[in-house]
């Protein structure tokens, strides 16, 4: 497993260490946590990331420059434990999605509350099957509105299906194109620009 | 039965208007040696099965393997007065995508006798013989992909015999045989569960966008859709919200790949060329005809 870390960066040996900074920086964001929330490969992602947090390590230390951490990785999953599917979260962590849908299926139905059907929809997801998870996650948050997991595999539901590159929309009807700077994104860049700009003057 | 986005359609196109010269020069010199590498593997009319689909495949073989290594000039055989350049292939890519796109065809034009109208139904007949022996060519130099697409016309038989088929279920066939092509012959088992994941979810995509594009030709002669029972108010909405869904998870596990040759193309073809297909036929668009021909 000894690759050469600038290979695994992106860069070439001779890349100035603000180079090196920048492509760490989007492959950090190219592997975080939060766009794997829900995906069978969410240990892929980690295990990447982990790939680049070593790299840039080595890389730093070779070049003995480094006055800063590796940037924080210490990400956390909030999975409840205390639940009464806790053997199928378990499954489904280790990507055992027979065995998950087993004891879900098995469940009698009176036993089916928002969590079944959030967990029926983990399954689905896992294989693949977005659509019937769609369905299971609009149930589970119709059951129990305030809970913030099923809330958050519901918007990532959402994104995924509001994910429309495009480019060139010649076409001229389609209303959302997610790589364009739309109006919204131009007035909140703005904002910040303003806020930041305020910050300063008021330092002098 | 209705056998879809067996790779044979050429919905996984590039947006030219955003490649860059020399990407859009290796495009096409990964195209014109496909051409080339199926003239010689089987024969000049099997060329003529060539698609955009499996150039995406070829390309995405060949980035993974690092096998292309420069282009070399030639001529085409088609018109000898144009020059063309070739891409070089070390890994054998360009006959592995070769093999899988007469396999396809040679399943495709199995299907369209079952399936098709007339004329289409005696061109097929017509033209099963020749595919079909380079199908057993293709399949005794690459028996695990002929099994692959074997497995996938037998599971979607099935799939569409069963009454409420979901549309997961019925894209599920085309979706697995996707993933199991483009993860053939992988060591690393990470490597072979993101490339599952990522041709999943392109075969999936593949196999809702032909059902879209097909709609109203299979609800005339009442084929199976999995789009018939949506209300005609929110089709459109519907139909972009699976299809995006399939090319944001299928984005997501590309991510996961180190690719570094012919990275800017598929990136492209993921980023702007797929939603721009996607767009042009949920709008029911014509084709571009500038996007689409001249390679």
């Amino acid at each position: 497993m000894n690759k050469n870390p600038y290979e695994v960066l992106g860069v070439s040996p001779n890349a100035t260490d603000e180079e090196i900074k920048n492509a760490y920086r989007e492959l950090v964001k190219k592997y975080h946590p939060d766009n794997y929330a829900n995906s069978p490969l969410a240990d892929v992602a980690e295990e990447k990331m982990k790939e680049v947090n070593e790299a840039y390590d080595e890389i730093k230390k070779m070049r003995k420059g480094g006055a800063q951490g590796a940037g924080g990785s210490s990400y956390s999953y909030n999975n409840a434990s205390s639940s009464q599917f806790y053997s199928v979260r378990v499954y489904i962590q280790r990507n055992m999605i027979t065995e998950a849908e087993q004891v879900l299926d098995t469940t009698p139905e009176g036993n089916r509350t928002a969590e079944w059907h959030y967990l029926k929809g983990m399954c689905a997801f896992r294989k693949g099957w977005s659509d019937q998870a769609n369905t299971y996650f609009q149930t589970a948050c119709n059951m129990d509105p305030n809970n913030p997991e099923y809330r958050a595999a519901l918007n990532n539901m959402n994104g995924q299906r509001a994910y429309n590159y495009g480019g060139y929309n010649t076409s001229g009807n389609m209303g959302t194109n997610g790589m364009g700077c739309s109006c919204c994104d131009v007035c909140a860049g703005m904002m910040c620009a303003d806020c930041l700009c305020s910050c300063c003057r008021s330092g002098c | 039965m209705v056998i879809r986005g067996s790779l044979v359609f050429g919905y996984l196109q590039v947006q030219k208007s955003e490649l860059l010269v020399r990407e859009y020069e290796a495009y096409k010199a990964v195209y014109c040696s496909l051409c080339r590498q199926m003239g010689r593997d089987y024969s000049l009319l099997s060329r003529f099965s060539l698609s955009y689909d499996c150039t995406f495949y070829a390309m995405l073989l060949m980035s993974l393997s690092r096998g292309c290594k420069g282009f070399e000039d030639g001529r085409c055989r088609f018109n000898p007065l144009k020059k063309c350049k070739y891409a070089t292939d070390e890994a054998d890519c360009l006959a592995r995508a070769a093999a899988f796109s007469v396999i396809s065809a040679y399943y495709k034009l199995s299907d369209d006798i079952s399936d098709e109208k007339f004329f289409k139904r005696i061109l097929a007949r017509l033209l099963r013989p020749f595919f079909g022996r380079w199908r057993k060519k293709a399949a005794a130099r690459y028996p695990r992909l002929d099994q692959a697409v074997a497995e996938m016309m037998t599971m979607q038989a099935e799939a569409e015999q069963k009454d409420g088929v979901s549309l997961d279920e019925a894209a599920h066939p085309t979706a697995h045989m996707t993933g199991t092509v483009f993860s053939l012959d992988t060591d690393d088992e990470m490597l072979r569960r993101v490339l599952y994941e990522f041709g999943y979810h392109i075969g999936r995509w593949i196999y809702l966008i032909d059902a879209a594009d097909d709609l109203e030709k299979d609800a005339e002669r009442g084929g199976f859709n999995p789009f018939k029972d949506i209300d005609a108010d929110r089709l459109v909405q519907y139909e972009t919200e699976v299809l995006n869904q399939s090319l944001a998870r299928a984005y997501e596990a590309y991510n996961l790949l180190t690719l570094i040759d012919f990275k800017g193309i598929l990136d492209n073809m993921l980023l702007y060329g797929f939603p721009a297909k996607q767009n042009q036929v949920i709008n029911k668009d014509p084709e571009e005809k500038d996007e689409q021909k001249s390679i």
